[in-house]
């Protein structure tokens, strides 16, 4: 299966740059996500790699071979759309016949293709069955299915759980992942939700006005973000802006009204201006002792196993935390709370000349 | 794997070729341009090469510019009043076709197109007996109305009948694509049906709606055949001419007097010039106008929309299907019934029927070899401005009165050395140039509703362009494609204006019945419009069920 590298791509819609010197790289066999907001260019970074955009420069490579100009029929990537684009006059077997059919392959292996594919989908029962007539969830069966009886050796896949209900979306997350790994297939996964990126990713991309932002391991990106937007896009994060006073082991940062915060160590100078970002996670509150910020609670959302606390500080706006359901019960709204974290979970950005709401900014 | 699969698979990867693609649209495009487009305009050249002509043997003459003006009002007049009507009474009639489950719904749908199955010189002969003061020499049936004694009120009920299918079909075939889902949750919202489809659906069909407009307004515009034998019908219709008409009879003297040259040249540079504004008109009015949608009218929409209004807006409409449509269509077989025969000899028309045939056929494989590759690329690159300009393009010889466009296009041919003026062979290239746009047009709107990720998902399985098209796209706008040949096959066969003004002499089956009803032959030409529309049916159900059968591999 092939490596696959993009070097400078450049894709412009008008004003808008759809992927503005994007360089990505995939081993080969990798499972990666490509994480972002709508309209950060997830999608036309796919339709690059398939072939069915043009990017303005730049080039694609499968394995070192420059594919740029190749026709989406050479290259043996398939890309499985949001929608899923089941042909609609053809049944199950031959949607997933498509492919054989395409390539003339010999009626033996067509056959026996055939009942490999209905049977790893688990639509051996439904092979006569027209698109229209399947749930959801077999539908985008169907649709993989056909991917790989192609013989793709690259698989696109755009937002492929979106359009199925939460719980079948999550019990197939495992089945895509472990069903792409155990076939070796290379796999580009396009998604806007992080928990989905989390799971099912060997590695995230985080992607944002069409440039990658950081790749990762989804650890590496979740816990050590490399900018005020990677923290906040995956596992929202709160912020903290002001100057570094302190640099030793760690790192201490006062704002305008002079609090004082703690965080890890960072690669920053004394008087830099900069962002300190804790995930809602590791934002701690308490009642017991003082923490950096005081606050008051402004309310509570209860989700299942957890409840997120959220508190008001004076001039600095809403800090969120997400505590154990058990303990929902310590807080309620007016409460005055104080917030803390662990200095070394705490995360210290250069802000430099731009400022934090254009790098949270998700357009 | 065969040599002949082998030789097959070479092809295949031949035409997928980036280069060949190109040059194939070029081609496309080229071919649209020079064949279509530029002879369709060409006599607009002659306001600067022929002005002197226009000016001593036209302008200078009061008399002949007031008939000219004369004709082409009544020309524009009829065409707006039928459109207006065809959408009054087709609106319904498509919503009942798409939105209603009733027995009996297959046989209607059936009987709206059988007017195109009929050529319009038929269906003039056929309306004016029933419609029209028709001569006492004619013996029309006891029956036949024989009520109608203006000749503009004869041509626009005329017209109602072979415009009308055109109007139901293009409305019928956008709400087809309207999702109902719309209009329920507007409905659950607290709209009334009627608020409901007044204000969300109707909307959402303009482009259909432009379509029906400019379909019934040039069909209209155009028709000279079934005009003109309904004029020669009618007991009195003195002097009466539209633009079209005027060009067959003065094409027809031209043969021997050359100096009406000019004054068709003057013609059809009006008729053309008008309906190109008009076309232009039309397009901004009805996509760039925002209609007062917003208004609503709670109580009397919500009575309008239940109980006895909308049954006795369908029994209307079934009515009005039955009594001006298929009634006057057909009345040509109870004429020919009731009159005593005549004997004639049909040599002459079984000729002239074998050569519309053979000119309808050939007519229609060329619409659809270069017509639906041209809609693919118009549909596919909606973003490039050549394409854009090419969708408008190919209006204009849809919306060309089809006698000037034939004028037009004779004198084209004809000024040039190229391609020797051979009749037939300009009969087939006029024929082609206002046939082509309805496969265009009819593929172009069914592409439109397609999600271009078919063909984009069947490329990354491996399918070359052209096995995409045969496989995952031709299946899906198939009956489009058949609609579009349909209409291309008919207007052939039934056309007369054109053919009379690129070539005087050839006959034509339509030609010929218009020679039998000025030489007062009305028996022949009821049997021969008889056996026209026979013929012209059985080739369009044979169409359907070869179009239905032939599902084989690429």
């Amino acid at each position: 299966m092939p490596e696959i590298r993009l070097e400078g791509i450049r894709k412009r819609y008008g004003s808008i740059k759809a992927a503005d010197d994007l360089e990505l790289s995939v081993k080969d066999g990798e499972y990666i996500c490509l994480l972002g907001p709508t309209g950060a260019g997830k999608t036309t970074a796919l339709r690059i790699i398939a072939g069915l955009t043009e990017p303005d420069s730049g080039k694609v490579f499968f394995d070192d071979h420059d594919v740029t100009d190749m026709e989406p029929e050479d290259r043996k990537a398939v890309l499985l759309s949001q929608s899923y684009s089941l042909f609609p006059h053809m049944t199950v077997a031959e949607n997933v016949l498509f492919g054989p059919n395409i390539r003339n392959w010999s009626e033996e292996a067509r056959i026996k293709t055939l009942a490999n594919m209905l049977d790893l989908v688990r639509l051996t029962r439904r092979s006569d069955a027209y698109p229209k007539e399947l749930s959801g969830g077999m539908q985008q069966r169907t649709a993989l299915a056909r991917a790989l009886a192609s013989g793709a050796e690259v698989l696109l896949l755009d937002e492929p759980l979106r359009a199925l209900d939460a719980r079948l979306r999550i019990s197939l997350r495992y089945e895509l992942r472990s069903l792409a790994k155990s076939l070796g297939i290379t796999t580009i996964h396009v998604t806007h939700d992080q928990d989905e990126a989390l799971v099912m990713a060997d590695r995230i991309a985080v992607i944002r006005n069409g440039k990658i932002q950081q790749i990762g391991t989804p650890i590496e990106v979740f816990e050590r973000p490399i900018s005020p937007f990677v923290a906040n896009f995956l596992g929202q994060s709160n912020f903290f802006q002001g100057s570094v006073t302190y640099v030793n082991g760690r790192t201490e940062v006062r704002d305008e009204q002079g609090r004082t915060v703690a965080a890890g160590t960072a690669n920053v100078e004394v008087g830099e201006r900069v962002a300190v970002g804790i995930k809602v996670g590791n934002t701690e509150i308490t009642k017991e002792h003082d923490g950096y910020l005081q606050g008051i609670v402004e309310r509570t959302l209860f989700e299942g196993r957890d409840v997120f606390v959220d508190v008001m500080v004076a001039g600095l706006g809403r800090f969120s935390s997400r505590i154990p359901a058990g303990r929902s019960g310590e807080f309620s709204v007016g409460d005055k709370v104080s917030i803390d974290w662990s200095p070394e979970k705490a995360t210290v950005f250069r802000l430099k000349d731009r400022s934090l709401d254009d790098e949270l900014r998700v357009e | 794997m065969g040599p002949s699969m082998k030789r097959t698979e070479r092809l295949v990867n031949f035409v997928s070729g980036r280069k060949f693609r190109k040059s194939w649209y070029a081609f496309i495009i080229a071919f649209f341009l020079i064949f279509v487009i530029l002879p369709t305009v060409y006599v607009l050249t002659y306001t600067y090469t022929q002005w002197n002509a226009i000016q001593s043997n036209v302008l200078d003459n009061k008399e002949t510019v007031d008939m000219i003006l004369g004709a082409i009002a009544a020309s524009f007049e009829i065409a707006a009043i039928v459109t207006i009507i065809d959408f009054v009474v087709g609106l319904p009639m498509a919503w009942m076709l798409v939105r209603k489950k009733f027995r009996g719904k297959n046989l209607l749908d059936t009987l709206i197109d059988m007017p195109l199955a009929v050529p319009t010189a038929a269906l003039g002969f056929s309306s004016a007996i029933f419609w029209a003061a028709t001569p006492s020499a004619m013996n029309a049936p006891p029956f036949a109305l024989g009520a109608i004694t203006s000749p503009m009120l004869l041509i626009i009920l005329l017209h109602i009948v072979f415009s009308y299918p055109y109007m139901v079909r293009s409305l019928a075939a956008i709400l087809e694509q309207i999702d109902e889902t719309y209009e329920i949750a507007g409905q659950t919202l607290g709209a009334s049906k009627l608020t409901a489809v007044r204000t969300i659906t109707l909307p959402l069909f303009r482009a259909g709606l432009v379509t029906g407009i400019i379909l019934c307004f040039s069909r209209s515009l155009s028709e000279t055949g079934g005009t003109m034998i309904a004029l020669s019908t009618m007991a009195n219709s003195a002097g009466f001419n539209t633009g079209p008409t005027l060009i067959g009879t003065w094409k027809k003297l031209s043969g021997s007097n050359p100096e009406l040259i000019p004054q068709l040249a003057f013609v059809s540079i009006l008729l053309i010039i008008i309906a190109l504004v008009l076309l232009v008109i039309l397009k901004l009015v009805v996509m760039k106008v925002r209609l007062p949608m917003g208004k609503i009218w709670p109580t009397p929409e919500k009575i309008l929309s239940r109980g006895l209004v909308p049954k006795m807006k369908d029994g209307f409409t079934v009515l009005f299907l039955a009594f001006f449509i298929l009634i006057p269509s057909f009345f040509i077989f109870s004429f020919v019934a009731t009159s005593s025969a005549a004997v004639g000899d049909w040599g002459p028309f079984l000729n002239s029927l074998g050569y519309s045939f053979a000119i309808a056929a050939i007519v229609t494989v060329i619409d659809l070899a270069l017509g639906i590759p041209l809609a693919l690329y118009i549909s596919r690159n909606p973003s490039k401005k050549i394409s854009h300009s090419l969708d408008i393009l190919v209006n204009v010889p849809l919306i060309v009165p089809t006698a000037a466009l034939g004028f037009s296009l004779g004198q084209f041919w004809t000024d040039q050395s190229l391609i020797p003026s051979v009749p037939t062979l300009l009969i087939i290239l006029a024929h082609v140039a206002f046939t082509y746009p309805l496969v265009v047009r009819n593929v172009t709107g069914a592409m439109e509703e397609i999600d271009p990720s078919y063909e984009e998902t069947a490329r990354t399985l491996g399918a070359k362009p052209i096995q995409g098209f045969r496989r995952v796209l031709y299946p899906m706008i198939k009956s489009s494609i058949l609609a579009g040949s349909i209409m291309a096959f008919t207007r052939s066969l039934g056309e007369t204006g054109a053919t009379q003004a690129v070539v005087s002499d050839v006959v034509t089956a339509p030609v010929y019945i218009v020679q039998l009803v000025n030489t007062n032959q009305y028996y022949l030409a009821g049997l021969a419009c008889i056996i026209l529309i026979i013929v012209s049916y059985a080739a369009m159900l044979l169409l359907r069920y070869l179009t239905r059968r032939k599902q084989g591999a690429l």
